[in-house]
Formats: structure tokens, C-alpha cells, sequence
């Protein structure tokens, strides 16, 4: 009877359910101490390579998604050139121009850029043939802190003024009530102002329709 | 008299701008006015309130306070700068940048030597007033919450400002604050919200008035910096206050559209206990009153509903005068509608672009009174945008309807229009000459060969229009005077002659063939509202704020008998207590002896062949002229024919086909559009 190290009981147990099924009187199968031992050394290596594989195939991924943002800034930003040509300008210009900056998404097509390559020969006072004559270009962080700064005073006024907890009403309302009081009685405003109530009336002929419709009131 | 076809126009859609705040000036009895666009107009207190100079907004501006120092006027706004305005340009001499962020409030002390300044950062800054420009000098202490109102101590030693929740009262000699006074935040649903302490007022015996968010007028006492006396005034928020000159009345303004005024009284007849009470209250406005002055002898209020109401004192007042009438102002006393006579087209002038329409035409004959059938609606040409933000200072057509100019503060353009029937197209005249910057009022020939362009130190510049384009004739130089802005131009229709008139109260007379001052019409005490020149007689018709005309013939260099027969026997009462000028003086070929005119709500006719109206004879006798028979109707007629059909009317102009064009636009439909009032609840509703 030989002694069997612990590791192979799985081994072993296969085996002996092969012999098992073929007859129960018969003595076990002499196994070779080497066999089971590169047996075992194979799973063991074959669990590490399984790990390794895992590993390399993750990375793999990693790399391919970096690539793929990657890709895809470089596809949001604008051309080279004109990213070069960018960082001249605002050096030169001191104050905010008057018009106003319009971010452009221009796609790195490669086409695109064979046409910069090729025109940007010698530099005209425009600041670049593929931007229209009326763009020009402004660095947003220099203008911005002192619009918002008067967009947020304006925008304090209006909330004090006009804003949440202040009773305010339509005009459409002061005219009626003044026409209502007044010497000659007459309609509110809407009503008598075609311009004025033109609005509110589609609306409620529209929504009228609907719940005609919606209710089945008028039959088909 | 003569039956018109009436082209009604009521698509101009002209929405005035809010008022932001007044200043007055009592030396020069001025009143500045800025609205909400950026725009500052000034009105001449004692000439009816003629508004003399207008100064063009821009976009963005949110200007928000103004400040007389001496006879230099300054303005403060959310865009963080300080404005200096030139007067007798009538454009913005320079900003300088605050550096404090937007900037709440602004006003000067009595002295004359600083201006200070409330910014959203919490600083009050002082500027230096120097002869030419301010200088920053120092800040005082920076507090934690914006500074929305400022007043100065008369003594120029202490500053009271108007805060978030409080007031404080600075030493301005140590820039330390004094007294910190808490604002009561009120009950109910306006304890969550800070209170705003809209404005306040310091007044010389050390009293400090202040009105807040929560509808308050409170008296405070500087010396302990405690609570005297508060008002419970509206329920919503006061927003201006404004004390009179010698500190006896006191007027605030609130959201809701009334003023209130306090007098410092003595509550018992002869004792000497004087205390502030609230006596009188005016409800002449729809929409939030957003500022308030007091003059001597009236209370000049102006909001949201962009009116400028001005109701006099009646205990200040001993005549009852055309003074002493409550008047509102709505409209500009300038034209900014314009006609192209010879091709029936009208040019509208807003702040930030121009339309151009043709009128409709209508079929058929009518008996007097009825509208005709309209074959072909008015259609709009077109819509021309101003390039960048300054708004149009003035524009013009030109009669035979080929050439647009318009002009900024900061640049003139000129168009040329092809209109062949469906088809409109518009080329910009590229190079202008360099004179043409900026003008400040234009005006074409009647042949249309050229145009005149009122700019600097009261000349005009003259430029010839062809098919190639413009080129620089001449500049027409008064030959002494002062350097005032010009405001109204008329050339008359044979193209020899060319009057100017000024801010001044001026007005020179050109003759066009030799390019020099021909001769300057005597000075009158009031300013001139319209001009026109007869184009037969070549006579300069004007007429002038106070409702007053004449006639200077300028062949002759000399008013002419009709004038002075005009002068001699006075206008009748009715005319002189009309409350708005007339903005608009033209003839009528057909008729060499009418002269026809319009102010916002009549339009009147007058034969100078007729006799003249005494005080006594019925002055609006169109109607019963009606039914009187022929021979009656020759004896009882008399020169001025007054038509009174038309409401708030902008513009008359007589187009060449014998057809009047009146347009109106009606103050409901402008009051549609305003900004929302505060609700109201009023009995029976």
C-alpha cells in the first residue's frame, strides 16, 4: 500500500473512481510518485499562468481605454496649429475685444489638417484662414470674473425686485382692474386686446381640444 | 382747409426705458435722468421741462446712480465704473474702473471736492475730484455685507451707509465706522429674507432717514445711534428717498407707485417742537418708483412705468401757471421716427437698430371721419442691427428714400438702398470720410444730394452723396458762440439754406452756396422744439418749449409781420397750457399759408392767412365751425385749426402724395409690456 502526500487526494480519488467503476475487488493501480508529482506541479503552473494571463489581458484593456481617451481628447481639441497660433495672440491683446469668443469643436479630420499644413505658408494679420473674418480670439478667464460679477448683482436686484416672496402681478391684470373701476366699465384687457390675450386663448383652445379628444366627448 | 388721407401707424413698437435715477442740480436748475439702458437725459427745470440733452446708452450698462458735482456730472453702475459725461457734447467723456465690483451708489459731498462710492465688495471708496478728472484716494473700512445706499453729512466729516440688515455711519477723516445700526428685518415672511436699506438720507442736524426693504421710513439719532421714530409706510419696499434743500420735506418713493412726503412740523401751532410727520401722498405711478427728487417747488418722481412725473407743490406755489400742473413725461422731445416724403417709406429708430417700412395703400373714398378699406398692408423692409453696443444716437432718411445713415456715440454709417419693387437691397457706404466719426444730428437736403451731420463745437459737416459714393464738401463754422451740442437741423427745400439750433438756445442760419453763417435768429429764453423751413418763402418757422412760436423770414435777416403780429396780440391761454411740445413743423405745397404742426396729443394746422384767436374766442372750434353755415363759418374762423383724433403721438409727416402719416403709439399697448407690477388690493375688486 503506498502513502499518499495530501495534495493528490483529487488525483487519486479520480483514479480510484475509474477502478471503482471497473471492479471493486481489485487492488489499486500503482501510481508513480513522479507522475503525480508533475501532475501537480502542472496544475500549479497552469493556475500561475491562468493568473498571468489574467493580468496581461487586464492590462491589455487598460492600455486599449487609455488609448481610447486618448483619442478622443485629441479629437475635442483644435487642431495643432491653431492651438499654436492661439497662444500668440492673447499675449498681444492688453484689454477684452469686443466680440465676443466663440469656441469652435473644428474635428482633427485628416484632411483638416493637410489644409493648415499647407496654407499656413505665410502668417496674414487674420488670426486663421479656417476661422470666419468676424472671429476673433479672447481668452474666456480674462473676461469672465467681472460679467458674472455684474450678471450676480443683476441677478440680486431681480430676486429682490421681482423674486420669490414679492407680490407681484401681470400687467394684463393692472389694465383690467383700472378698466373695471373706471368710468366707463368695460372688459378685462384680454379680452378687449387681441394682441394680448392671443396667447393664453391658443392655449386654452389647444388644451380644450385635447381633453375633448382625451374624453371621447365628440363621436368619430 | 383741405382733406387728408391719414396713414394710422400703430406698428411702431417703441417701449420707453425705465427711470434708474434722478439728480438735480439746483444752480442750473437742471434734472438728470438715467434710465435703465444706459441713456441720461437732462431736463430743464424751469423751460416746462424740455428734455435739452440726451446722452445715449450701450448695452449692459446697468448704471445705477447719478451725481452732480458743481455743474460735472457723474455716474456709477454694476459693469464696476465710474462715467463722466461730456454735457456739451452730450457723450461719455471717460470711465475709470472702481475695482470694487459693481458699484450700488455714488454721490458727492457738498463741497464739491469727493465723490464716494458703494461697492457690491463692501467698500465705500473715495475719489478726489480734480479739474479734468476724480482720483482714487482712499477706502474706508471694509464691512462684510454690499453698501447699497450713501449719504453725506453736510459737514463732509461723516458718510451714513446704507447696508445689508444695518446702517452704518463712517468718520470718513479715519475711515473707521462709528455707530452700527440694525435694520429690524420685520414680520412674517420677510424675517427669513436680510433687509435691504434701500436709501438714506443724513441730514445736517445729525437725523439719519433711512428706507428699507420691509416698507420702513425710519428716523435715526447719529450721535447714540439709536432708533428715533419709524413709519410703517407700504407693505412692500421703499425704495427712494429724497430730502428738499432747505431739510423741511422729506419724499420717499415705493414699490407700489406712491410717494410719500413728510414735513418737519411742529404738532401744535406755534410751539417749537418740530418733528417729522407724515403729511401727503401721491399715487401718480403704476410700477415701482425707483427714484425720487425734490425741487423747490415739486416732486419729480420716475420708475418702472418710464415716466417722469413731476407734481408741483401746491403750498409752494403762489400763480396757478402751467407750473403748477402735475405733468408726465413719457415720450422723448426728440423725432425718432422719420419719413421718406417722396416714396412714402418710414424709418424707425430704436436704441439697438432701425426699421424700415413701406406704408400701406388703401382704396376708395371716405366721408371725413371713416377708416378706409387697406388694399395693401404696411410691410417692413427692412431690419438693420447697430454693430456693437452703443445705442443710435440719431438717424435720417433721406426723401427720395435711397440713403440711411445712423449714428452711434462712437461711429456713423451710411447705406444705400435699392428697392426695386419686391426686392430690397442695402450696401454699406465703406469709406466714409474721416469727419463723419460721429454725429449728433443728421439731416439730408431735400434733393437728396447731401447731408449734413451736426457734430463738434456746433458746426456741421457737409458731404455729397452720388452714385459712387460720398465725399467731404465743406464744414459750416457759426461765426461766434458757444460750443454746445446742435439738436435739430433744417434745410430748406431749394438747398441754399441751412439752420442749426443748439443746447444754447442758438440758432444760426448757413447759406449753403457760399458756405458761411449767414445770420443767427435773436436768442429766446426757451429752447427750440421744432424748425422748419417754408419752401417757398424760405422763412424759419419755430417753435420753442414754452409753447411760444415765431417766424424769421431769412432773406431779410428779420422776424416777419406774421410774427410779430403774434408776439404783439400772445398766443390764446389754451395754446400756452399745452404740457408737451411740439416736435414736428412742416408745410404744405398746396397751400403756401399753413403751417402744420403736432405735439403728443394734437395736431393742429395754422393759417396764416386767418385772423388770430384772442383770449376770448372759443380756441377749439372745429366742431362747431361744422355746423355753422358758410358765410358764419368766415366770420367765426380763425388761425389755428386743432385736430384732436390722435392720442400719444410720436410723429405727423406729410408725405407727398397729400396724405398725412400720424404715428401713435398708444400707452396701453407700452403698458402691456412693462415690467410686472406689485399687486394691489383695491375695494370692490
Amino acid at each position: 500500500m503506498c502513502v499518499l502526500p495530501f495534495k493528490e487526494t483529487d488525483k487519486m480519488s479520480e483514479l480510484t473512481e475509474t477502478q471503482i467503476e471497473s471492479s471493486d475487488d481489485e487492488l489499486p493501480e500503482e501510481v508513480a510518485f513522479d507522475a503525480s508529482k508533475s501532475a501537480a506541479l502542472k496544475s500549479v503552473k497552469d493556475a500561475l499562468e491562468a493568473a498571468k494571463r489574467e493580468k496581461i489581458l487586464l492590462k491589455e484593456k487598460r492600455k486599449k481605454r487609455q488609448q481610447l481617451f486618448q483619442e478622443q481628447k485629441k479629437r475635442k481639441r483644435l487642431p495643432q496649429e491653431l492651438l499654436e497660433e492661439f497662444d500668440k495672440e492673447p499675449q498681444k491683446q492688453t484689454g477684452p475685444s469686443d466680440n465676443k469668443c466663440i469656441n469652435k469643436k473644428v474635428s482633427t479630420k485628416p484632411s483638416d489638417i493637410n489644409k493648415d499644413k499647407t496654407k499656413t505658408g505665410n502668417m496674414p494679420k487674420r488670426i486663421s484662414k479656417s476661422l470666419p473674418d468676424s472671429y476673433t480670439v479672447m481668452r474666456i478667464k480674462d473676461e469672465s470674473a467681472a460679467k458674472s460679477l455684474q450678471q450676480k448683482a443683476m441677478d440680486f436686484i431681480q430676486s429682490r425686485l421681482y423674486g420669490p416672496g414679492t407680490k407681484r402681478t401681470t400687467n394684463a391684470e393692472l389694465l383690467s382692474l383700472k378698466k373695471k373701476r373706471g368710468a366707463s366699465k368695460g372688459a378685462a384687457v384680454e379680452f378687449v386686446n387681441k394682441k394680448l390675450g392671443a396667447s393664453q386663448k391658443a392655449r386654452i383652445a389647444r388644451s380644450n381640444k385635447r381633453f375633448i379628444r382625451q374624453q371621447k366627448l365628440i363621436p368619430f | 382747409m383741405g382733406e387728408f388721407k391719414v396713414h394710422r401707424v400703430r406698428f411702431f413698437d417703441y417701449m420707453p426705458s425705465g427711470i434708474r435715477a434722478l439728480a438735480f442740480n439746483g444752480d442750473t436748475e437742471r434734472m438728470a435722468v438715467a434710465r435703465m439702458d444706459g441713456s441720461v437725459e437732462i431736463f430743464h427745470c424751469s423751460d416746462r421741462f424740455f428734455q435739452e440733452k440726451i446722452i445715449p446708452g450701450r448695452e449692459q450698462c446697468g448704471i445705477e446712480g447719478l451725481s452732480w458735482v458743481g455743474e460735472r456730472l457723474f455716474s456709477a453702475g454694476l459693469n464696476g465704473g465710474i462715467t463722466e459725461y461730456d454735457l456739451t457734447n452730450q457723450k461719455v467723456k471717460y470711465t475709470i474702473d472702481a475695482y470694487g465690483g459693481p458699484i450700488w451708489t455714488i454721490t458727492g459731498n457738498q463741497q464739491g471736492t469727493h465723490l464716494a462710492v458703494g461697492c457690491e465688495d463692501g467698500t465705500v471708496k473715495l475719489f478726489e475730484v480734480n479739474e479734468d478728472k476724480i482720483q482714487f484716494e482712499r477706502n474706508l473700512d471694509r464691512q462684510k455685507s454690499r453698501i447699497v445706499s450713501l449719504s453725506w453729512h453736510t459737514s463732509g466729516s461723516k458718510i451714513a451707509a446704507g447696508m445689508m440688515d444695518m446702517i452704518q455711519i463712517f468718520n470718513v477723516e479715519t475711515g473707521h465706522s462709528i455707530h452700527r445700526m440694525l435694520a429690524d428685518r420685520g414680520v412674517g415672511t420677510s424675517r427669513s429674507k436680510e433687509c435691504v436699506v434701500w436709501s438714506v438720507v443724513y441730514l445736517s442736524d445729525g437725523t439719519i432717514v433711512s428706507g428699507d426693504s420691509v416698507g420702513m421710513v425710519k428716523l435715526w439719532d447719529d450721535q447714540t445711534g439709536t432708533l428715533i421714530k419709524s413709519h410703517n409706510v407700504t407693505k412692500c419696499d421703499v425704495l427712494a428717498l429724497s430730502v428738499s434743500q432747505n431739510e423741511d420735506s422729506l419724499v420717499a418713493g415705493t414699490s407700489e407707485g406712491t410717494v410719500v412726503q413728510f414735513q418737519f412740523v411742529s404738532m401744535v401751532l406755534g410751539k417749537d417742537d418740530k418733528e417729522w410727520v407724515r403729511t401727503r401722498t401721491f399715487k401718480n405711478h403704476t410700477h415701482d418708483i425707483r427714484a425720487v427728487a425734490e425741487i423747490t417747488t415739486a416732486v419729480v418722481s420716475g420708475g418702472m412705468d418710464a415716466q417722469l412725473v413731476v407734481k408741483p407743490l401746491l403750498d409752494k406755489i403762489e400763480v396757478r401757471s402751467a407750473a403748477s400742473a402735475l405733468r408726465k413725461i413719457h415720450f422723448p422731445h426728440r423725432r425718432l421716427v422719420f419719413c421718406a416724403r417722396n416714396s412714402g417709406l418710414m424709418l424707425f429708430q430704436y436704441p439697438g437698430h432701425l426699421e424700415l417700412w413701406r406704408l400701406g395703400e388703401s382704396e376708395g373714398k371716405g366721408i371725413p371721419g371713416s377708416s378706409l378699406f387697406v388694399k395693401r398692408n404696411p410691410e417692413k423692409l427692412l431690419h438693420l442691427k447697430v454693430k456693437g453696443e452703443d445705442h443710435i444716437r440719431c438717424s435720417a432718411v433721406s426723401p427720395c428714400g435711397e440713403w440711411i445713415v445712423y449714428s452711434t456715440a462712437s461711429s456713423l454709417r451710411l447705406y444705400r438702398l435699392h428697392c426695386d419693387n419686391n426686392n430690397v437691397s442695402i450696401t454699406k457706404i465703406s469709406k466714409l470720410p474721416k469727419v463723419l466719426s460721429s454725429a449728433n444730428q443728421l439731416c439730408f437736403s431735400s434733393d437728396s444730394s447731401h447731408l449734413f451731420s451736426a457734430s463738434t463745437q456746433s458746426s456741421v459737416h457737409i458731404v455729397s452723396l452720388s452714385q459712387s459714393g460720398c465725399k467731404f464738401v465743406g464744414t459750416l463754422k457759426p461765426k461766434s458762440g458757444s460750443h454746445q451740442a446742435i439738436h435739430l437741423l433744417a434745410a430748406s427745400e431749394d438747398g441754399e439754406w441751412l439752420a442749426s439750433a443748439n443746447s444754447d438756445h442758438e440758432v444760426h442760419i448757413y447759406n449753403l452756396q457760399t458756405r458761411k453763417a449767414h445770420c443767427t435768429v435773436p436768442v429766446y429764453s426757451s429752447a427750440v422744439t421744432a424748425m422748419g423751413i417754408h419752401p417757398t418763402t424760405n422763412c424759419l418757422f419755430m417753435m420753442y418749449a414754452d409753447q411760444q412760436m415765431c417766424e424769421y423770414s431769412i432773406e431779410q435777416k428779420q422776424y416777419t409781420d406774421w410774427s410779430r403780429t403774434v408776439q404783439r396780440k400772445g398766443l390764446h391761454r389754451l395754446w400756452m397750457e399745452r404740457d408737451t411740445p411740439c416736435l414736428n413743423v412742416m408745410f404744405n405745397p398746396q397751400n403756401p399759408s399753413h403751417v402744420i404742426l403736432h405735439d403728443t396729443y394734437m395736431l393742429c394746422i395754422i393759417d396764416q392767412s386767418l385772423p388770430l384767436p384772442d383770449d376770448k374766442t372759443q380756441f377749439y372750434n372745429q366742431l362747431t365751425l361744422k355746423s355753422l353755415t358758410e358765410d358764419q363759418r368766415k366770420s367765426h374762423s380763425h388761425a389755428f385749426k386743432v385736430c384732436k383724433t390722435f392720442k400719444d403721438i410720436l410723429c405727423v409727416e406729410l408725405i407727398s402724395d397729400q396724405s398725412l402719416v400720424v404715428v401713435e403709439r398708444p400707452l396701453e399697448d407700452v403698458a402691456t409690456q412693462l415690467p410686472a407690477p406689485i399687486k394691489q388690493k383695491k375695494f370692490a375688486t
